[in-house]
């Protein structure tokens, strides 16, 4: 075998000595394995690699070298892929890897363990926890060409926002800004932290839909870091912490499907929101940063609604069920809304100045509606037409 | 500060008397970073206690507001001091796996070898998976007081998410396909981890140990332009990783010395499981036999792949020992796993 380095005096882990035992291995052979000058990893190896004990003691004693069966060379897969780029300008994506075999999304994806779709599954695994592995419950087919779009559109706070450009504004829309921004800062961390949560629930067969969820994840941490600068660079600080009843309803979902309606009533209203950010703005930087805000969140919400979309077809059983939890979601999003520190900050900046702050308030109805409408849009794209709207919405609706 | 508003009817605006101290950050050489902004009450050196409701660092807090479930409360669970700075380095390092990598230098290999790197990256994509998992599952008991921390765990699902991919793409753009099932036992330890510095010194100083030692042999391991530089761009995401692991498990051993035979427990278990190679473990038989091809340049090298993988071996091991001893971890030499200790270097 080899020169490979051996230690002065090797102790033998005892699963080495019971695999030995496992493969027929004579007591005694691993010392003579040793003695002959070979590696504790080489016995390793050969042991690993279910070489049994006439075998070991043929080689031992001068036979021929033992070489493995590279058994992995023969499994059955699909074989002869040359994935190629559809669009040069965008490179070789995920999309692209859909071919043959590979491509097959499963409707229930049966391996427990954390195979890759697509290759060949080994007897002698694990159970990795997973609890998904349902398509309907978790897929959409936008979330392959989304991830990608996702990495396309990376953005980073500290260099792409024109932080030299602030200016002092007035103390009271330096104070609206910055509760804004500790409201969004304080949502956005959470939503990332709640999402990242799911991440080991759902298993490989939907690979994709984890690598877009891994985007939404790192767009909403670079958000809430987005906001946190803004509200630390121009004079002013953190205020009052986001209220809670809206983000405690998503951390109480059971379900992947409830998680993602609750989310569809936030994103959906974020979305809009940061769209009509320069209603708001005070400056440039703000601008900009509503701007990719809003990108980012375009692409959860294409997600959300094709999720919603393609979960209603398969299980149509389930519509009635998730009226349950837009229901909720919506209770607890009209009560964020109510809340004094949430509606004021905004009315504020709408009117430009605590003075007008009747008419920004006039401005914020204005804008809660068009939420509530944008809202009602997507979930009609979605092909679920909301019943049951909360009162506080279609109050605004009817206005 | 003043006092938190109290709820009532029509307008309040006592929320713009939260707070009396201005801050004004500015940015830095690399622009506004989290370091410009980690400043007076809202540093993390002004970190108060923890609790349970979200609530950012610094900002105040809301009479009423609900806990979440438990998360951690002390700094030291989940501290990095270089977490503000890997954070932004991540954000400016992100790269495309569709765009970056220069597919297009692909060249058809003999099967042998196609086949052996269609399997290292069957194992590789299936590892990486795992670790976009693993800081999720300890994101939600991250606290908010430690904000710093939880963003460099989201950049590294997205690191992780990004080699997921890569090295599916690898093994589905050459002629080739994925092969057999192939990380073998030692991921489920990370997954089993019921501590975050037990996760953390598993994974980011462990695993991610090992497979930064094998990508930095990417030249070796990689056989035209784009694998050398898949190995590249995913050695210098790996780094960050290791780095955070690193440095929290000092903070870890310089703030609560008393935790030192606890972590010295888990890595007694993991480098001693049933797998022997501990997390991140590359002697399962398929991983071992395409690399031995791969470090060789053949089946018919083999023998001189094994020598290489052995080599590989040692700087793993060793490079492990030595970011122990970094992180004030040096006794570790001393107990290591006698499958580990066998390639370590004299002190």
């Amino acid at each position: 075998m080899s020169d490979a380095p051996v230690a002065p005096a090797t102790e033998v882990p005892q699963e080495a000595r019971d695999r030995a035992r496992e493969l027929g291995w004579e007591d005694g052979l691993i010392e003579t394995a040793l003695q002959s000058g070979h590696s504790l990893q080489e016995i390793w190896q050969a042991l690993r690699g279910g070489v049994d004990g006439q075998r070991a003691k043929q080689f031992l004693a001068g036979g021929a070298m033992i070489r493995p069966d590279f058994a992995w060379m023969k499994v059955p897969t699909e074989w002869g892929i040359r994935a190629r780029a559809s669009d040069p300008q965008i490179g070789l994506t995920i999309g692209d890897l859909n071919v043959g075999t590979y491509g097959d999304i499963p409707d229930v994806w049966n391996n427990r363990s954390e195979i890759a779709r697509g290759s060949y599954p080994s007897a002698h695994v694990e159970d990795m926890g997973y609890t998904i592995f349902t398509k309907a419950l978790v897929w959409a087919d936008n979330c392959v060409p989304l991830y990608e779009e996702a990495i396309r559109d990376r953005w980073v706070s500290a260099t792409d926002l024109p932080w030299d450009t602030l200016e002092p504004l007035p103390d009271d829309i330096e104070k609206a800004v910055c509760q804004l921004m500790t409201e969004m800062s304080d949502r956005a961390y959470f939503e990332g932290a709640l999402l990242s949560g799911w991440l080991p629930e759902i298993s490989y067969g939907y690979l994709e839909l984890k690598l877009f969820l891994s985007t939404v994840i790192y767009d909403v941490a670079r958000h809430s870091e987005a906001f946190r600068k803004r509200a630390l660079s121009n004079g002013g600080g953190l205020g009052l912490q986001a209220p809670t009843d809206y983000s405690r309803a998503a951390q109480e979902a059971r379900s992947f499907p409830e998680l993602a309606d609750i989310l569809f009533v936030q994103d959906s209203m974020l979305l809009t929101l940061f769209k009509n950010g320069d209603l708001f703005a005070q400056n440039s930087l703000e601008r900009e940063l509503y701007r990719l805000c809003a990108r980012d969140r375009q692409r959860l919400m294409d997600y959300h609604i094709e999720r919603l979309k393609h979960f209603l077809f398969k299980m149509p059983e389930r519509r009635e069920e998730q009226g349950l939890y837009f229901g909720k979601a919506e209770h607890r999003m009209a009560k964020d809304w109510n809340d004094r520190v949430v509606a004021e900050p905004l009315a504020i900046l709408l009117a430009g100045g605590k003075d007008n702050i009747e008419a920004g308030e006039r401005k914020l109805r204005e804008l809660r509606r068009l939420q509530v409408q944008e809202y009602v849009d997507n979930l009609r794209k979605a092909t679920f037409h909301r019943q049951n709207l909360n009162g506080r919405f279609k109050e605004l609706l009817e206005d | 500060m003043a006092a938190a508003p109290q709820a009532q009817p029509g307008l309040d605006l006592s929320w713009l008397n939260l707070y009396d101290n201005p801050t004004t950050a500015t940015p830095g050489k690399k622009g506004m970073t989290l370091k410009e902004i980690n400043l007076g009450r809202y540093g993390d050196s002004a970190r108060g206690a923890g609790d349970m409701t979200y609530r950012m660092r610094g900002a105040v807090p809301r009479p009423g507001a609900q806990r979440f479930g438990p998360n951690y409360q002390s700094k030291s669970d989940v501290w990095s001091e270089n977490c503000v700075m890997l954070y932004e380095e991540a954000t400016q390092r992100q790269w495309s796996s569709a765009r970056d990598i220069p597919w297009d230098t692909l060249e058809e290999l003999p099967d042998e070898i196609e086949r052996a790197m269609c399997q290292l990256c069957t194992m590789l994509t299936e590892v990486e998976f795992i670790a976009g998992d693993v800081p999720g599952q300890w994101m939600p008991f991250v606290s908010s007081q430690d904000f710093e921390a939880g963003l460099f765990l989201m950049s590294q699902i997205m690191d992780e998410a990004r080699h997921t991919d890569v090295f599916r793409k690898r093994a589905l753009a050459n002629g080739g396909g994925l092969l057999a099932q192939g990380a073998g036992l030692g991921l489920r330890t990370l997954l089993e981890a019921r501590d975050f510095t037990e996760m953390s010194v598993l994974m980011h100083v462990q695993a991610e140990g090992f497979v930064q030692s094998m990508f930095r042999m990417g030249e070796l391991i990689g056989q035209t332009d784009a694998d050398k530089r898949i190995f590249r761009m995913s050695a210098q995401d790996e780094s960050r990783h290791l780095a955070f692991g690193v440095m929290h498990l000092k903070y870890v051993l310089d703030t609560e010395p008393e935790r030192r035979e606890e972590i010295h427990h888990y890595l007694d278990k993991a480098e001693g499981d049933a797998a022997g190679g501990g997390s991140g473990d590359v002697t399962f038989p398929p991983v071992f036999e395409s690399l031995c091809i791969l470090l060789g340049g053949g089946v018919d090298k083999f023998d001189e792949g094994v020598q290489k993988f052995l080599l590989l071996r040692k700087r793993q091991i060793n490079e492990y020992v030595h970011r122990l001893e970094v992180a004030g971890l040096g006794d570790r030499r001393q107990r290591l796993g006698p499958l580990m200790a066998q390639f370590v270097d004299p002190a």
